[in-house]
């Protein structure tokens, strides 16, 4: 068994029991950092494919930024969670029957499973290119189209988040730098002639 | 011209009956009644250019009907010497009966409508007569039928007038029934339900068979048997009888025009235009024969004893039909044909008068609270005394002729038939017993002592029963209005000479020359000549019965009127057989009416209700309305219940797919 | 690899839309105001601007260019006509109801073009990255359309179930595409096709099954329907219009392409999934819907029940049956927007109303209307001569002519059982007492109403263009 080999299985077994304890981890908190868990053997297994582009964009942006939001809103949240694992107890039962029963019929799949011998798989690293080069080839290239499709997606993804977000409040004061650095004595000062015994209007 | 006779009634029908409410009562009327006119006066053209003069026979086809086949149908007026005497009884009583309904109906509300039903009720008529094949006879035929459930039924809000309506309805149906299956079996025999295609097949048929229900029939006979089934539920032959009397329930001038003039002669008339295949079946013959001698008897032996002055006359019509079937019967078709063509007068013209006097009467019916009425209503009594002096037969008259020739006919044909012999003993004691209950019912009406004003007010003490403008009822009855006053005068004329007028064309010399190839008589049929040949004494019997019926009824209604009574209290139970027109409509209830609605109400509760609702649709939508309910559960709203069932889509379809998608491989 | 312009002459009305939706949320961003102001007219001129692209169109021309990805045919324009029309007409209706109801933010013009757009490329996907990318694009819009009245709570909770399920389904779609990608070694649909051969193995009917999982979600056909009443219901109106109409014909359209160019040696394995879903579909479409009184809900489980009668006709795996599938779904568009523009006159002073009952009495206090209605109905139930009829019969008889009998019969038996809930809403229109009467709606929504409701009623008058269009289409995928 190569040192590859090993890695593989280290990676892949830690893989599935970190997300099994995001599932089971009563903890929101400690399930998140499961799935962080899980995220970072998962690129190393990109990596011993020798897909490293993906493996860093996995560890950067899942990891680093999508994680760590994700930790925030857990903490920041007040859910439940022993309601939320009673109702899980409730269903266990069933839930985990039709579980058992589609792994059962993917393993046998999966036993069955002969990679279309006669077709040539792409490979992640190419003659003479590394994987990040062979990427930017093809993507702004043979991919042009899907690659603007995605960024129409996360365009989309964007006008929605702020449509479903963004609150235009009246009567809220917001500071404007601008305006403050602006500011003059004359904007700021206005004086006001008081005759002797009277007052002036408060406003 | 013979479209006009046909349609002009019927455009009075599309007026009056669409557009009724619009003209008003009286321009309803006035149309169809002058229409009508119109047809009587063509028709009475047409019986003098086809049956008097050159008699050429004729039969226009109007339109292809429908053409399936084999089977061809059309829409065509046959116009022989047949036709024509039935154009003019038609339409001579119709026009009549319009006019004088002018005057009986104004009281009633709904006149457009009645008008419209009788101009209807002729246009089926004329259809009827006029057809050139079976199927367009039964067009006619069925909306006669349809016109008589109309008219009889007219005052629906009485319920005894819609049982009455459907009685005439149902029964008529048996008789249909025969009729269609008649027709069916010819259709099979010949290939053809045209008249011509069919009687020129039909001496060939003669010996034929057929075969059902297991046994082999004279083809002729079975079809003669079956169509004449249709006769006697039209004509109100014995067993087919009891809804003629019912159907009184309709207005008078409706009994008059269609149950004595001429729907009820449909039969007849039918029999005599498919005399060519009567001829072919001794055994049909025999049959309508003996059918025509009991009805004669059995009705104008219920006549006597009836009290309703409409049902009196009603038997006596029953009665008169089977005189006509006997003539028929007895191969003698011209005997019927002018029986029922003098009958239609002398009839139409009792039925207007006893109308005349309900209307005096103010819609009294029941002879027992009349009398002494002849100085109230002299023109009617006149009118009356002679439409019984023509149908019991006095000398002269119409019935003279007519009555009397089939009785003789019936005696001829007694030298070789024994049915023929016992329908000569039933027609001449029916005889007496029509003079009997005809006189009877002259008497109980004109004379005596008056009884029926006490009643009158005691049935209608304050003048209050739902018709306006009756305040010329108060008090003493009176004269009828002339539009009712001439039609009873035309037929009283008709009652009298008509026989007499018409004998010789009719049944006489110069009947051969007449009647031409309407009427189909065999090579060994003689029965006109055989007739003249018979013993004096034959000839003497009817009179001698209707004078004897005279003096009999003169004795007990005028003489002595407390015999009726006493005769009734000595033979209860045949008095009570008799007034109940031996119990026949009691047997039909028995045998029919009640066992029909038990295995109805078995269907209808324990098969339609019990099992296919319950199975069927009431089943099927109560499980709808589960599966709705069901379905509507599942929609929990929570999501994870959502996620499930898509969980659980899943892992189903993979799993089939594991298990028999992949397997092929 | 072709030249860029040829590219972009095959995708004209995708590239028209993209380069006018990046145009219009700048303008929506520099205007500065919160209301929509002229984006739906503009959003409208773009929408209308693509479908005359597509109608324009040289016959016969077709191709296949991005690398596989983009497929140019008959049958794309068809469907794609049919979702433009039915995107435009939502705009053109939901403008008043959003400015009823204080919502008309400029986003929902902007968000209804980019979900057209996805609609557009899933329809002309030709490969599963595509198909993916496509689907996405057109749901992540139509999630954020389903919640566009945030502070509704029914609207949030609708979004956020279309959303969670939504993605549930996408997963399954991916995990299906990756099946297919790993024993088929192809992501193209003719690739695929072509590594299947005649035999498909147990793998590639497993990714089949789940990649139609997610295709089904977005056709919203049992078991996979779930979301579909609570999300019509909640949703704004207009939403559900959208929701109703051009979706399910991008969906339709790409589970025809997906089967007919990827899976042809698999017939016998997708039919049966297939007449399973059709099966499902059309009974529920039909129980479910008896009780609802929301009028809304009732669409929902109407349109479930049209999926699945829409089905009938893909299972058939012929050309026939094709072609009735996008027949129906021609019919189905018409009679669904002009539902929708009954109910969205539904408003008894200024505010909405959609219950059935509401409707009481409509004959005696808007009789046009109420005639329209009763139009749609009748023809949502398929009664001839109406255009519903025809669209049923088609694919029925297709069934027939395929030998399935089984399903047809139970298809004619599912339309009798459905028949009564529209009937039911002519009989509370004409024999309930009224109810108080509706405003009077405004003019594009009574044109609309009335447009669909009378060419539905004389469609048998000239049907020919509908039926050749489908016909050509049809082929073009064999």
């Amino acid at each position: 068994m190569s040192v590859a080999t090993a890695f593989f299985y280290l990676f892949s077994i830690i893989t599935i029991a970190s997300a099994a304890m995001v599932i089971v981890g009563r903890n929101p908190v400690h399930s998140v950092l499961f799935l962080i868990l899980a995220f970072v053997s998962a690129a190393g297994l990109f990596v011993l494919t020798g897909a490293e582009f993906l493996a860093m964009l996995l560890v950067v942006v899942y990891v680093g930024a999508v994680m760590v939001l994700f930790l925030f809103v857990v903490m920041m949240l007040d859910v439940d969670f022993a309601q939320l694992q009673k109702t899980v107890g409730k269903y266990l039962p069933v839930g985990g029957l039709i579980t058992l029963v589609v792994l059962a019929e993917l393993v046998l799949v999966v036993g069955s499973w002969n990679v279309a011998p006669e077709s040539v798989l792409s490979t992640p690293t190419p003659a003479g290119l590394s994987n990040t080069a062979a990427l930017g080839q093809v993507l702004y290239t043979q991919y042009a189209y899907l690659f603007q499709a995605a960024g129409l997606v996360l365009l989309t993804a964007m006008i929605g988040a702020i449509v479903l977000t963004l609150h235009h409040r009246p009567n809220v004061k917001r500071q404007d730098i601008s305006a403050q650095n602006a500011r003059t004595r004359a904007t700021a000062i206005e004086n006001k002639h008081v005759p002797s015994r009277t007052g002036v209007p408060v406003p | 011209m013979y479209s006009a006779i046909v349609f002009l009634p019927l455009l009075g029908f599309l007026i009056a009956g669409l557009g009724g409410k619009k003209l008003g009562d009286r321009p309803s009327e006035i149309i169809t009644t002058a229409l009508l006119f119109v047809s009587c006066a063509l028709s009475w053209i047409t019986f003098v250019d086809v049956g008097l003069h050159d008699g050429h026979f004729s039969a226009p086809v109007l339109a292809n009907w429908l053409t399936s086949g084999e089977l061809k149908i059309d829409w065509s007026l046959r116009i022989d010497t047949l036709t024509s005497v039935m154009l003019i009884v038609v339409t001579t009583v119709s026009a009549l009966v319009h006019l004088y309904s002018i005057g009986y109906m104004h009281e009633d509300s709904s006149r457009p409508r009645f008008f419209a039903y009788l101009s209807l009720f002729t246009f089926a008529m004329l259809m009827l007569v006029t057809s050139d094949n079976l199927a367009q006879m039964f067009f006619g035929w069925e909306g006669v039928g349809l016109a008589s459930y109309l008219l009889i039924g007219f005052w629906y809000e009485k319920p005894s007038a819609n049982a009455a309506a459907i009685k005439a309805f149902v029964v008529n149906r048996v008789g249909d029934f025969g009729f269609s299956l008649g027709m069916f079996l010819v259709f099979m025999l010949t290939g053809s339900i045209a008249f011509d295609t069919i009687f020129a097949a039909a001496p060939g048929l003669a010996n034929k068979s057929v075969h059902a229900f297991g046994l082999d029939w004279n083809a002729m006979t079975l079809a003669c048997l079956l169509l004449f089934m249709g006769a006697m539920g039209k004509s109100a032959q014995f067993l087919l009888h009891t809804w003629l009397p019912d159907a009184m329930e309709g207005p008078t001038p409706v009994s008059a025009l269609i149950h004595a003039a001429t729907m009820v002669t449909a039969g007849v008339f039918m029999v005599a235009r498919l005399s060519p295949l009567f001829e072919q079946s001794a055994t049909a013959l025999t049959v309508v024969t003996l059918v025509g001698g009991i009805t004669a008897f059995f009705a104008a032996t219920v006549g006597l004893v009836q009290n309703d002055i409409k049902r009196v006359i009603a038997y006596s019509t029953c009665s008169q039909l089977g005189y006509m079937f006997v003539g028929l019967g007895v191969g003698g078709y011209a005997l019927g044909i002018f029986h029922l063509f003098t009958h239609a007068f002398f009839k139409a013209l009792l039925f207007l008068g006893a109308g005349s006097v309900i209307h005096a009467l103010h819609h009294e019916q029941d002879m027992r609270r009349m009398g002494g009425l002849w100085s109230k209503i002299p023109v009617t009594f006149a009118c009356m005394t002679i439409g019984t002096l023509a149908l019991t037969g006095f000398p002269m008259t119409a019935g003279y002729f007519s009555k009397d020739a089939i009785i003789e006919g019936a005696f001829a044909a007694g030298g070789h038939s024994g049915v023929a012999m016992l329908a000569f003993v039933l027609l001449v004691v029916a005889a007496g017993m029509t003079s009997f209950y005809s006189w009877r019912l002259v008497f109980m009406t004109f004379f005596g002592e008056r009884r029926w004003s006490e009643q009158y007010r005691l049935l209608h003490p304050e003048h209050d029963h739902g018709h306006d403008d009756h305040h010329h009822h108060v008090g003493e009855p009176h004269e009828s209005p002339l539009t009712m006053m001439v039609p009873l005068f035309v037929l009283s004329i008709g009652a009298l000479a008509a026989g007499y007028l018409f004998k010789g064309e009719f049944i006489g010399h110069a009947a051969g020359e007449f009647w031409r190839t309407s009427l189909f008589t065999g090579e060994h049929n003689h029965i006109l000549h055989e007739m003249h040949e018979i013993p004096e004494w034959v000839g003497y019997a009817p009179f001698a019965m209707m004078v004897g019926g005279f003096v009999v009824a003169l004795f007990m209604y005028v003489v002595a009127p407390k015999v009726p009574a006493t005769l009734a209290g000595k033979f209860p139970a045949l008095y009570k057989f008799l007034l109940n027109k031996w119990y026949f409509d009691e047997l039909y209830d028995k045998i029919f009416v009640k066992p029909a609605f038990w295995l109805g109400r078995l269907f209808w509760k324990g098969g339609d209700g019990a099992i296919i609702d319950r199975l069927g649709p009431d089943g099927v939508a109560a499980r709808v309305v589960d599966g709705a309910g069901f379905a509507s559960r599942l929609q929990t709203g929570f999501i994870y219940n959502y996620a499930f069932a898509m969980l659980l889509g899943l892992a189903a379809l993979i799993t089939y797919g594991m298990f028999s998608l992949g397997g092929g491989q | 690899m072709e030249t860029l312009q040829l590219a972009l002459v095959h995708a004209l009305p995708e590239v028209i839309l993209a380069i006018g939706v990046i145009a219009m949320v700048l303008v929506g961003a520099f205007r500065g105001k919160p209301d929509d102001g002229p984006m739906s007219e503009i959003a409208v001129v773009l929408l209308g601007a693509a479908l005359v692209a597509i109608v324009l169109k040289t016959p016969g021309v077709s191709g296949v260019v991005f690398d596989n990805a983009f497929v140019d045919d008959r049958f794309g324009d068809f469907m794609k006509a049919l979702a433009l029309i039915g995107s435009i007409v939502t705009l053109l209706m939901a403008g008043d109801f959003f400015r009823g109801e204080g919502i008309n933010k400029f986003e929902f013009p902007i968000l209804v073009v980019l979900a057209t757009l996805g609609m557009m490329m899933l329809i002309s996907a030709n490969g599963l990255i595509a198909l993916y990318l496509g689907l996405e694009l057109m749901s992540l819009a139509l999630y954020v359309t389903a919640a566009l009245s945030r502070d509704d709570a029914r609207a949030s909770e609708a979004g956020l179930k279309y959303f969670v399920l939504g993605a549930l389904s996408s997963g399954m779609l991916l995990y299906g595409a990756s099946l297919l990608y790993g024993f088929s070694g192809n992501v193209s649909f003719a690739g695929i096709a072509a590594a299947i051969g005649d035999h498909p193995n147990v793998g590639v009917i497993f990714g089949l099954v789940f990649l139609f999982t997610g295709l089904a979600f977005k056709m919203s056909v049992v078991p996979f329907h779930m979301w579909t009443p609570d999300v019509y219901e909640g949703a704004p109106t207009p939403v559900t219009a959208f929701f109703a109409s051009a979706p399910k014909m991008a969906a339709v359209a790409i589970a025809t392409r997906v089967i007919y160019t990827a899976f042809p040696g698999a017939t016998h394995q997708w039919q049966q999934i297939v007449i399973f879903m059709s099966i499902a579909s059309m009974a529920l479409g039909a129980f479910a819907a008896i009780k609802q009184d929301n009028i809304k809900r009732l669409m929902a489980y109407s349109s479930i029940g049209h999926m699945g009668f829409a089905l009938v006709g893909l299972a058939a795996g012929t050309e026939e049956g094709v072609k009735g599938v996008l027949f129906y779904m021609a019919i189905y568009l018409v009679m669904t927007l002009g539902a929708f523009a009954a109910i969205l006159s539904m408003r008894v002073n200024g505010k909405p109303v959609e219950k059935i009952s509401d409707l009481s009495g409509l004959d005696n206090t808007n009789r046009p209307m109420a005639l329209f209605i009763a139009l749609l109905m009748v023809s949502l139930s398929g009664v001839p001569p109406l255009a519903g009829f025809f669209a049923k019969w088609y694919v029925f008889l297709a069934a027939v002519q395929a030998n399935l009998f089984t399903l047809a019969v139970i298809g004619v038996l599912c339309s009798a059982v459905a028949a009564f809930y529209y009937w039911r809403i002519i009989k509370v229109m004409y024999f309930d007492d009224a109810a108080p009467a509706f405003d009077k709606p405004s003019l594009t929504l009574r044109a609309v109403l009335a447009v669909s409701a009378v060419s539905m009623l004389l469609y048998w008058v000239y049907p020919a263009p509908l039926v050749q269009a489908a016909d050509s289409a049809a082929k073009s995928l064999f």
